[in-house]
């Protein structure tokens, strides 16, 4: 099922002048499709574009080169307040001189919907985020989170084509934000709007998104849905945002069928299968997520291969323990261990290890020129 | 002593000093010009010690119980002063809300010096402010050689002595006064509240009306009144540009003061001016008061 396209990003390009006097590309002809109706997450590190993009889908950042498309048409000449989007501000920016009733429907307001169905709306709107009650209160009266959910009711309650949030779940405290990350993918299901978020939360955006884009640079480096972007990162730098990761540099020899094995400059092979389309000999990286290495005390009854390594530190997180290693030659690789209450750990600092994979969780990755 | 009455005298001292020049420099004068206005003018000026109602009757009228003193011109030059004190406002609002909005959306450094520019006047003495403005209006002054530089020489007007001038004058004195309270509260106002009104559907006019106005009002009021009430009461500027042929409150009170020597109808009148002012700022507290609630 090929899922409609609701907004089209072609090489987008921004660039902004720096106090020193160069210039610095906030957005390098990116590339970007967004379909109708899914949860669409922007991914990157402070400073990687994410907000100039957003801004210039809402008309609050002009582009230097390159086009946004809704439906097919440019929206190069149509000015903020006549985009069917409606933005999620990251300082929420209610207006402090409206109650909660009259920021939701400011919206409405201002393109003067009818008195009856604007009540009715606003109503409506403030429900659906549990505010039934609020509606009185003045913004500067409503704790953090109350205030994130006036900012949603009062962009959703336009209905619009789009909904682009920057960071929104950024300012809320640890568990606040695991709730919402749940309940902003429940609200988007149910109002059925395109939502695009913004986060630098890599967790946040495998939690919550149906595709994430993974920007560095000004640039998207990878767009996927977020199985995809955490077991197949197409680079290193993917490879090393997106959750927690060992990355072996070798070189690439392949047997049959898309097998093979990574062999690091001294000489340690690391197993791969399913690798489609890497030439003999290339520089590779090999990814090693931590939770598919299994540490053996003895090396005894490991079935398939096997990288011994010395026990560096284990950390001891509440459900896992970290293991910190590292092999004969020094490179250091973290494994997972499922905690197990009132067992010892069996690993002593010092002491060696062997770290068993499957050869099908070993991704390769073709190691960039630059 | 506890720590609540220790705090309690902390907070006495530190008033002590403004409570106590407010007693002397403030409150104590302007109870004498209250009682004077109900004294009644000494023949070679001074006052009489006893108890003289009329001298509200010569501004007022009949009701006050004195018709054959009463003139209306005491009145029209009131009415004069406050229309003339309120275009001052409006004109100083009009030019320094837009002015004070680009300086605060300047980067940090040039707004400092812009701020500085803007306190400037204040280190040149008034009256020789007010006297290069009679170089500008006069019939040969700077004003008409621009004109006819222009080409516009038939455009040339002599503005001395017109309420033209002073309202230029005064908008020109009052102007820091004015923009200093719009900028304060123009900075103050989140870009990102202008971005959501946008971003809501709002056209650029809507969201100045239904965001940007509503929030920098504080500004506007407060500057309002600190150049409304000396437009009100200054007679430097009126006396120096309007002359004899644009009198206002403030050159009718130092008139009866210095030259009549009728301080009590001198007290009079500036008790009625004071009342005014009182009414005027008592209303606008009282509404700001009744929507404050709301919010
Ligand atoms: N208005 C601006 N003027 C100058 N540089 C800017 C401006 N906006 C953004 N930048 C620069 O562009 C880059 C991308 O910024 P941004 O989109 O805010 O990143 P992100 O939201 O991913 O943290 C940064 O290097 C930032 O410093
Ligand atoms: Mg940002």
């Amino acid at each position: 099922m090929a899922a409609s396209v609701l907004l089209s990003i072609t090489g987008a390009t921004r660039r902004f002048r720096t106090p020193e006097g160069g210039s610095v590309h906030a957005l390098d002809a990116v590339d970007l499709d967004v379909r109708g109706n899914e949860f669409l997450t922007l991914l990157g590190p402070s400073g990687c574009g994410k907000t100039t993009l957003l801004k210039a889908i809402a008309g609050f950042e002009d582009l230097d080169a390159g086009d946004i498309r809704l439906d097919g048409a440019s929206l190069r000449d149509v000015p903020a307040h006549r985009r069917p989007f409606n933005t999620v501000f990251q300082s929420y920016a209610l207006f402090p001189h409206l109650s909660v009733a009259d920021n939701v429907g400011y919206g409405l307001d201002v393109a003067r919907v009818p008195r009856a169905e604007r009540d009715r709306r606003v109503a409506e709107a403030l429900a659906r985020v549990g505010l039934e009650a609020m509606g009185r209160r003045a913004p500067r009266q409503l704790s953090g989170g109350q205030q994130q959910r006036v900012a949603l009711a009062r962009a959703l309650v336009n209905r619009p084509r789009l909904l682009l949030l920057d960071e929104p779940l950024s300012a809320l405290d640890r568990h606040l934000r695991q709730a919402m990350q749940g309940e902003l993918k429940a609200l988007q299901h149910d109002v059925g709007i395109t939502f695009l978020v913004v986060t630098h939360d890599q967790e946040e955006a495998l939690a919550m998104s149906d595709r994430i884009a993974v920007m560095h640079a000004g640039r998207v480096r990878q767009l996927g849905t977020p199985a995809e972007i955490y077991d197949t990162p197409v680079d290193r730098f993917v490879a090393g945002f997106v959750g927690a990761s060992n990355l072996v540099r070798g070189t690439w020899r392949s047997t049959a069928h898309g097998g093979g094995c990574v062999t690091t400059p001294a000489g340690i092979d690391i197993h791969a299968e399913g690798v489609a389309s890497i030439a003999n000999g290339a520089t590779v990286d090999a990814l090693l997520r931590p939770e598919q290495l299994s540490p053996i005390a003895d090396g005894a009854g490991a079935a398939g291969p096997t990288l011994a390594a010395t026990v560096a530190s284990t950390v001891f997180v509440g459900p896992d323990v970290h293991l910190h290693a590292h092999l004969a030659d020094g490179t250091p690789l973290q494994a997972l261990l499922r905690h197990a209450r009132g067992q010892a750990l069996p690993f002593a600092v010092g002491a060696r290890v062997v770290l068993a994979y499957r050869p099908a969780a070993v991704h390769v990755i073709a190691a960039q020129a630059t | 002593m506890s720590v609540a009455a220790h705090a309690r005298w902390r907070r006495r001292a530190l008033l002590a000093p403004a409570g106590l020049l407010l007693a002397a420099a403030f409150v104590g004068p302007l109870l004498l010009v209250a009682s004077f206005s109900v004294l009644e003018p000494g023949l070679y000026g001074g006052v009489e010690w006893h108890w003289y109602p009329y001298n509200f009757g010569r501004v007022l009228g009949a009701p006050l119980g004195d018709v054959e003193e009463f003139d209306a011109a005491y009145a029209t030059t009131l009415a004069r002063s406050v229309k003339l004190a309120l275009l001052v406002t409006l004109v100083s609002v009009a030019v320094c809300y837009p002015a004070a909005w680009w300086v605060s959306r300047l980067p940090p450094r040039r707004r400092a010096l812009a701020l500085f520019v803007v306190t400037l006047p204040f280190f040149a003495n008034l009256i020789v402010r007010v006297y290069a403005w009679m170089l500008i209006l006069r019939p040969t002054g700077v004003l008409n050689l621009v004109l006819a530089a222009l080409g516009a020489g038939d455009a040339a007007t002599d503005l001395m002595y017109t309420e033209a001038a002073v309202v230029i004058g005064l908008v020109y004195v009052l102007l820091p006064f004015m923009f200093l309270p719009l900028y304060a509260s123009i900075e103050k106002l989140d870009p990102a509240l202008l971005a959501a009104s946008r971003d809501l559907g709002a056209t650029p006019a809507q969201t100045f009306v239904r965001v940007a106005l509503p929030l920098t009002l504080p500004g506007i009021v407060g500057g309002a009144a600190i150049v409304f009430i000396p437009a009100l009461g200054n007679f430097v500027v009126p006396s120096l540009l309007g002359g004899s042929k644009v009198m206002l409150a403030g050159n009718l009170i130092e008139q009866q003061f210095l030259a009549a020597r009728n301080w009590p109808f001198g007290a009079a009148l500036a008790m009625l001016l004071l009342a005014f002012v009182l009414v005027v700022m008592l209303a606008a507290a009282w509404r700001r008061g009744t929507r404050g609630a709301v919010a």
